[in-house]
């Protein structure tokens, strides 16, 4: 039985992989704070692949809620500020 | 023979992000490479203000730090008609502050810097308003008294480090101020700190307050607990509600010299000449211990202008004097940040990516200044 039994996977879907790495490593920084929970980041060519491992469903949620609120901002930051290639 | 002519000097071009407290800003700063005075390209800023009776929390915090920081950004860029490809490097607030609100700014920086293709550079919070502060002032080597919601420190600059000779041990002056504001419930709006200023001009009354000055430290949180106590005590006012009927059965305070009751006015004149008298006392020792005259005064406190007052008198019965700035720049600013971020990326300094993180704890002195002499 894991002893972080509470997963959840989300996949976001970026207009190009340049946005989705540069969304995977922005938020790669900074470590997860509780040691109740897992986080991974990967990229699938445009996609950009959250994986969330948690003790509990309450962990989970919060953990999950937290980075969402984070990627909407960035998702912001690249559709008002990126700049043309 | 035709003059030579001198090519224009470099120009370089900082953006700087700031979110360590309540204060969002972002600023955009210029400097020469002739090293004639710094340009301000724009400074802009939102603050969170949480009602009356109320701190900010970090979480709300972090909420409108991330929903305001895009926007600002875009109106920096559109405001001071800077190209993106003229942005030399991005400066953001690494700490000290609160965790989620650094966070929220931080993870934006570190965007940018991927999107745009640009050097990062973390900065301390204090450094910048020093930095800024020297900027602005033209201050030679004065003694800095760092005062905010969130910092109390006394600082003097010796071989490339700026160093702390006192500081507050327990709270803040500036968050002694806000919490006092919170207790009598004055207005967040514009700041605790300006509204509590306002109200202690019409106070009269200078009651005995602990006075805790240790050394070069001082404290703060029991004159904060002892101020409270005596808010309890005060002369109902004509809205009072049925929670204070029991304070009506106790006598209120008065002033001995006179029976009327002590006001919520008194109570502020007399929190403010207390701790600033300490702060003026712990300044004063620090200049005397490196045979300065001249005190800079930074942070949000720093806009007082009681405590400019009677640090000015101070100085002036030592021969000096006080240089201050005005709320564009003791309130917390994007331009500081870019200003202290771009000194230190002049310097070949830069962060690496994977160490662009925040951190709630960073001291003064852990910064090279390898700017200066």
């Amino acid at each position: 039985m894991s002893a972080f039994p509470h997963v959840l996977t989300v996949n976001i879907p970026l207009p190009s992989p340049r946005l989705a790495t540069i969304l995977s490593e922005s938020l790669s920084v900074d470590e997860e704070l509780s040691p109740h929970v897992h986080r991974t980041f990967e990229t699938d060519g445009s996609t950009l692949v959250v994986r969330y491992s948690a003790t509990t469903a309450r962990m989970l949620r919060v953990s999950t809620n937290g980075v969402f609120e984070s990627i909407k901002t960035l998702l912001e930051t690249f559709q008002e500020l990126d700049e043309p290639l | 023979m035709s003059p030579t002519s001198t090519s224009p000097p470099r120009r370089f071009i900082a953006l700087g992000l700031e979110g360590s407290a309540n204060k969002l800003g972002v600023g955009l700063i210029a400097h020469f490479s002739d090293n004639s005075p710094a340009q301000i390209l724009s400074n802009l800023r939102d603050t969170f203000i949480s009602p009356p009776g109320e701190g900010f929390l970090p979480k709300d915090t972090a909420k409108h730090h991330r929903a305001w920081i895009v926007p600002l950004i875009k109106r920096t860029l559109k405001e001071s008609g800077v190209k993106v490809k003229d942005i030399d490097v991005i400066c953001y607030t690494k700490g000290p502050g609160m965790g989620a609100p650094l966070q929220s700014v931080a993870v934006v920086a570190r965007t940018l810097s991927k999107l745009w293709d640009k050097p990062i550079v973390g900065v301390n919070h204090c450094v910048g308003h020093i930095e800024m502060g020297r900027e602005i002032t033209g201050a030679q080597n004065p003694v800095v008294l760092y005062v905010s919601g969130g910092n109390t420190q006394v600082i003097a600059y010796a071989e490339q480090k700026y160093r702390i000779f006192g500081e507050a041990l327990d709270i803040a002056v500036g968050n002694c101020l806000d919490r006092f504001a919170r207790t009598l419930n004055i207005p967040n709006d514009p700041a605790p700190g300006y509204n509590i200023e306002q109200l202690a001009k019409s106070g009269k009354v200078l009651l005995e307050l602990p006075y805790t000055v240790k050394g070069m430290d001082c404290s703060f949180s029991g004159i904060l607990a002892y101020i409270d106590q005596l808010a309890t005590q005060l002369a109902p006012s004509s809205d009072a509600d049925s929670t204070t009927k029991s304070k009506q059965e106790r006598k209120p305070l008065l002033d001995p010299a006179t029976n009327n009751p002590i006001t919520p006015a008194d109570l502020c004149f007399s929190l403010q000449e207390t701790v600033f008298g300490m702060l003026v006392e712990i300044t004063e020792r620090a200049m005397a211990h490196v045979g300065s005259s001249q005190v800079l005064i930074v942070g949000g406190v720093g806009c007082n202008e009681r405590l400019q007052e009677m640090m000015g008198e101070m100085a002036r019965e030592r021969g000096g004097s006080v240089y201050a700035t005005d709320e564009r720049f003791c309130i917390d600013n994007g331009i500081m940040i870019a200003h202290a971020g771009l000194l230190a990326w002049r310097t070949g300094f830069e962060t690496k990516f994977e160490d662009t993180t925040c951190t709630q704890r960073f001291r003064t002195d852990e910064v090279h200044v390898a700017w200066r002499d």
